[in-house]
């Protein structure tokens, strides 16, 4: 068997096991618990998609990913008085864009030949800083944050109102997996990217700047993450400082690592099973007299599962 | 794969006669000692509680820093759920005193006790998954622990929190500092013995080289999960002192952000450098405090242009710390510990040289997963 | 002493050793030669532990220890040096050294955190051998230099002093003479055979320099292609047209490191 086939039979096999699930799910006539879990799952799947990009670009585990999220949904809410709400989101990701940005330039820049643990250390860094930016200019209190699209009766899937909001993260996040998918594997610069992660002498031998790309990676990066929030969070109604973070990154890596960190369909995939995973175990007997969140634990236990028992995730070849 | 050698610049110190400083050169190190000593164990004396309640703090911060030390450190492994460990040994502490009525000491040895036994079991449990999925583990779990663990009603007191009384004999803020001030001794000296012992040694050898360890007949694995158990009972008897301090544990405190200051507290401080990780831990305890003390530097903070709101003492380390980390980073890797090193190792009876870093940093195996 | 019994070991479509037997008798000096990527260092990693063999057994001083970790073969007495230099390089020598006496510090943990009299003594005992190790090896100048940045040739020695250290029957050294001019792996010879008589000990050497292994081994197998080649007497394998051929167009002199780099050590 060859990679692209053992690859693509990976998130085959994620699939399958979301469908299955799903399949499961309405059989047992648990439509509510699916439908949540795959909106929530499709927003895991695009922060996935940011950490995803950043791992297969230059190895480092990008934990500031969450914070550009959460940066842009700040920008959304203070322009949101100001102008109107599409120039507002567009306000809001290009500050993510220039954080990811700076955050390349600034900090994974200088540290490019130190050690991974490192560089965890420095984005986990900037993941505080953001936080503690947040808290400053603002508060620690939660914000009330508006939807784009404020319809929630437009559609009924297996008897669940899907609002547009939800539909419209669904809608986006497919199209940027498969565009995302388009451009690794047809062009140029995407496959100068792959390149350039696996041979960075020969990329940079054939004239093409594997510092540029680095950029460049750390930018797309960034705007996933904002895209993520902007469009997950106000389904959730309001947001705090460091949501990103506390609420999406963890469950985000669980779905990259399921992906085994490099495939992109991987991480799409790996988010919605997590997402649908994690809603329905919350509503699980097991878990009803464990205090506090549910979901958190959840997700704590399927990470702990996966690298145990599958450290390289549903695609990745066995390591030796 | 392998460890690098860097470019030969170390002098190779030649064997013969140690140096040891004359009765003269003794002066001016005892004078510096008992600077750092009126400093530390003096001037405490004159401030007024709530200002000694902040140099206990200073003091748990350190432990936390030690305990974080020997993961990150010895053993290279990065744990972002601190705040877990400490937490739990902050509640298990108050619950014993507060709950079952037991006395002070019992609750410190209980924390301790249960803060290796879960890092035993943490570490048992994710021993195959190293590195950067480490890290992941243990941030999933710090966010367990404060969304589920410290949400059981009987061992946090809920959303109230849990009372933490301070033990007899040291009912005052001062005397609880000073025995704040023991744990940190007790704690420097079991830190100093591991490393001056064949555990310590084993550790630095692991976390360099495991098959070179291994050849050597150590046990890796033992030698990582004795690191854990020696980190989380460190972290226990730092989240007790905490508790006992602030008299009142409450759930809120252990979030996400406390374990990055952590973090950032122990690289800044200086990975394997005592004094850096005291001074790590201490300042970043601190710097609300500083900023307070300050004369006119809250007026500045309150003044910085664009800036809609004030950055306030108690967000001040949220802000200053990650910029602290990230200077520290990219210009001095080896923190605050090795900037400070010639002075440190005057201070201990060495000759005073400017240009000892310490030991070069080997570029490890790398844990690129 | 030692006795490999037909070893075989693949690794995804490579046949790294295929029924590879090998035996070291007591106080027996032997050499294994062979060219670049012949698996003599999956050998040595199979033979202490880091790989488990598909196929075969080890056997050491009459027991099967197939199945041990490598840090219990070490305790029996196993030691061995790396291709490219086994140490802390983070550490001074002598911190090697006495990292490496690990097993020989019979002390609790618990003392050794406490400080107690008997860890400090033996403590202050551990260094002593230190020392005395550097000085058979003529690094005595060096105990307090960091590893990291000596030359590779005193590596070496550093490497031998520190498996000394870990006080073993069976020394299994990977390429002790590389990064040594002729010079110097000459005395390197002078120093396996007197360490022989005074540690009393049995050595497997993986070695390219061909003078060497007729000067200081009893007996020598080649490997090829992960298979025996020849095994018998110093001279007699160096003039096996067999092994002539195997190494053809290779100066079986040749000191370049080998990039074996599915069976490397380290």
């Amino acid at each position: 068997m060859n990679e692209a086939l053992r690859a693509r039979l990976g998130w085959i096999v994620g699939a399958v096991l979301a469908v299955g699930l799903a399949v499961v799910l309405i059989v047992t006539g648990e439509e509510n618990a699916l439908v949540i879990g795959v909106t929530q799952g499709s927003a895991y799947g695009m922060v996935a998609l940011g950490l995803v990009l950043v791992y297969k670009s230059s190895g480092v585990f990008n934990f500031a990913q969450g914070e550009f999220g959460t940066v842009a949904l700040f920008v959304l809410y203070l322009l949101d008085f100001e102008t109107n709400y599409w120039l507002a989101m567009a306000g809001a990701l290009a500050v993510a864009a220039v954080m990811g940005f700076l955050t390349e330039r600034i900090v994974i820049r200088p540290l490019f030949e130190a050690p991974r643990v490192i560089l965890l250390v420095a984005t986990a860094g900037v993941a505080l800083l953001a936080i503690g930016v947040q808290i400053w200019f603002g508060d620690a209190q939660g914000k009330p944050i508006d939807k784009a699209f404020d319809r929630v009766d437009r559609i009924t899937v297996l008897g669940v109102q899907v609002t547009d909001q939800q539909l419209a993260l669904i809608v986006v996040l497919v199209a940027l997996a498969a565009l995302l998918a388009l451009f690794f594997t047809k062009s140029n610069l995407g496959l100068a990217i792959i390149g350039a992660s696996q041979e960075p002498t020969a990329t940079e031998l054939v004239g093409i700047s594997v510092k540029r790309l680095s950029s460049f990676i750390w930018v797309i990066a960034a705007v996933l993450g904002g895209l993520a929030a902007v469009i997950a969070v106000p389904n959730l109604g309001s947001f705090g400082p460091g949501i990103m973070t506390s609420q999406f990154l963890i469950p985000a890596f669980t779905a990259a690592v399921l992906g085994g960190m490099t495939s992109l369909p991987g991480a799409f995939v790996g988010g919605v099973l997590i997402g649908i995973v994690q809603s329905v175990a919350t509503s699980a007997p097991v878990f009803q007299d464990i205090p506090g969140t549910k979901s958190t634990l959840v997700v704590f236990i399927v990470l702990l599962v996966v690298l145990l028992v599958r450290p390289q995730g549903l695609l990745g070849k066995p390591a030796r | 794969m392998t460890a690098v050698a860097s470019s030969a610049t170390d002098s190779g110190r030649t064997r013969g006669a140690r140096f040891r400083p004359s009765a003269l050169g003794w002066l001016p190190r005892l004078a510096v000692w008992a600077a750092i000593g009126y400093v530390v164990l003096y001037l405490p004396l004159g401030r007024p509680p709530t200002d000694v309640q902040r140099f206990t703090e200073g003091v748990a911060f350190a432990i936390v820093a030690l305990s974080l030390n020997v993961m990150l450190g010895y053993v290279g492994q990065i744990s972002l759920g601190h705040q877990a460990f400490v937490g739990v040994g902050a509640f298990t502490s108050a619950y014993i005193v507060t709950e079952q009525g037991q006395s002070f000491w019992l609750g410190v040895l209980v924390a301790a006790a249960v803060g290796g036994f879960q890092a035993l079991v943490l570490g048992g449990v994710s021993l195959r998954i190293r590195g950067l999925y480490f890290a992941l583990i243990t941030l999933s779990y710090g966010l367990v622990a404060e969304q589920n663990i410290f949400q059981i009603q009987e061992l946090t007191g809920g959303g109230a929190g849990q009372a933490a009384p301070k033990p007899d004999w040291f009912d005052t803020e001062w005397r609880y500092y000073y025995l704040a001030l023991g744990f940190l001794a007790l704690v420097l000296y079991i830190d100093w013995r591991m490393m001056r012992s064949k555990s310590g040694r084993a550790l630095l050898a692991v976390r360099e080289n495991p098959r070179v360890a291994s050849t050597f007949g150590i046990n890796v694995r033992a030698a990582t999960l004795f690191a854990f158990v020696v980190s989380g009972v460190f972290a226990g008897i730092a989240g007790a002192i905490k508790a006992h301090s602030d008299t009142q544990v409450s759930v809120d405190v252990w979030n996400f952000n406390l374990a990055l200051v952590f973090v950032i507290m122990t690289v800044v401080g200086g990975l394997r450098s005592r004094w850096g990780l005291v001074i790590g831990g201490g300042f970043f305890a601190l710097l609300p405090y500083f900023i307070e003390k300050i004369p006119g530097l809250e007026d500045v903070l309150a003044d910085i242009p664009l800036v809609p709101r004030v950055l306030t003492p108690e967000i001040a380390p949220l802000v200053i710390g990650p910029l602290l980390l990230l200077v520290n980073l990219i210009q001095f890797p080896g923190g605050i510990g090795q900037q400070i090193r010639p002075i440190t190792r005057w201070l201990s009876g060495h000759r005073f040289d400017i240009h000892d870093k310490g030991p070069k940093e080997v570029q490890i195996t790398d844990v690129r997963a | 002493m030692l006795e490999a019994n037909h070893l075989s070991i693949r690794f995804g479509g490579v046949q790294a050793n295929r029924d590879v037997s090998v035996a070291v008798g007591e106080f027996e000096i032997v050499g294994i030669i062979g060219p670049n990527g012949a698996g003599k260092t999956t050998l040595f990693n199979l033979i202490t532990g880091f790989f488990a063999p598909d196929a075969g057994a080890i056997v050491y001083k009459g027991r099967d220890i197939t199945g041990m970790a490598v840090n219990q073969r070490a305790a029996l007495g196993l030691g061995r040096t790396f291709q490219n230099v086994g140490l802390v390089k983070g550490a001074t020598v002598r911190e090697n050294l006495v990292t490496a006496q690990h097993l020989q510090a019979d002390y609790s943990t618990i003392g050794g955190l406490l400080g107690s009299g008997p860890a400090r003594i033996v403590e202050r005992r551990l260094r002593e051998r230190a020392d005395s190790l550097a000085d058979v090896l003529g690094l005595g100048e060096l105990l307090d230099t960091q590893v990291a940045g000596l030359p590779y040739g005193t590596l070496k020695r550093v490497e031998i002093a520190t498996v000394l250290a870990t006080d073993p029957d069976v020394l299994l050294l990977d390429e002790p003479s590389s990064g040594m001019g002729p010079e110097e792996a000459h005395q390197l010879g002078d120093t396996l055979l007197d360490l022989r008589r005074s540690f009393g000990l049995s050595i497997v050497m993986i070695e390219h320099h061909v003078p060497l292994v007729v000067r200081v081994c009893d007996y020598v197998y080649c490997l090829d292609f992960g298979q025996m080649l020849a095994e018998g007497l110093p001279n007699d394998v160096r003039n096996h047209p067999q092994v002539v051929a195997a190494y053809l167009g290779e100066d079986p002199d040749d000191e370049a490191a080998p990039v074996d780099s599915m069976a490397e050590g380290n």
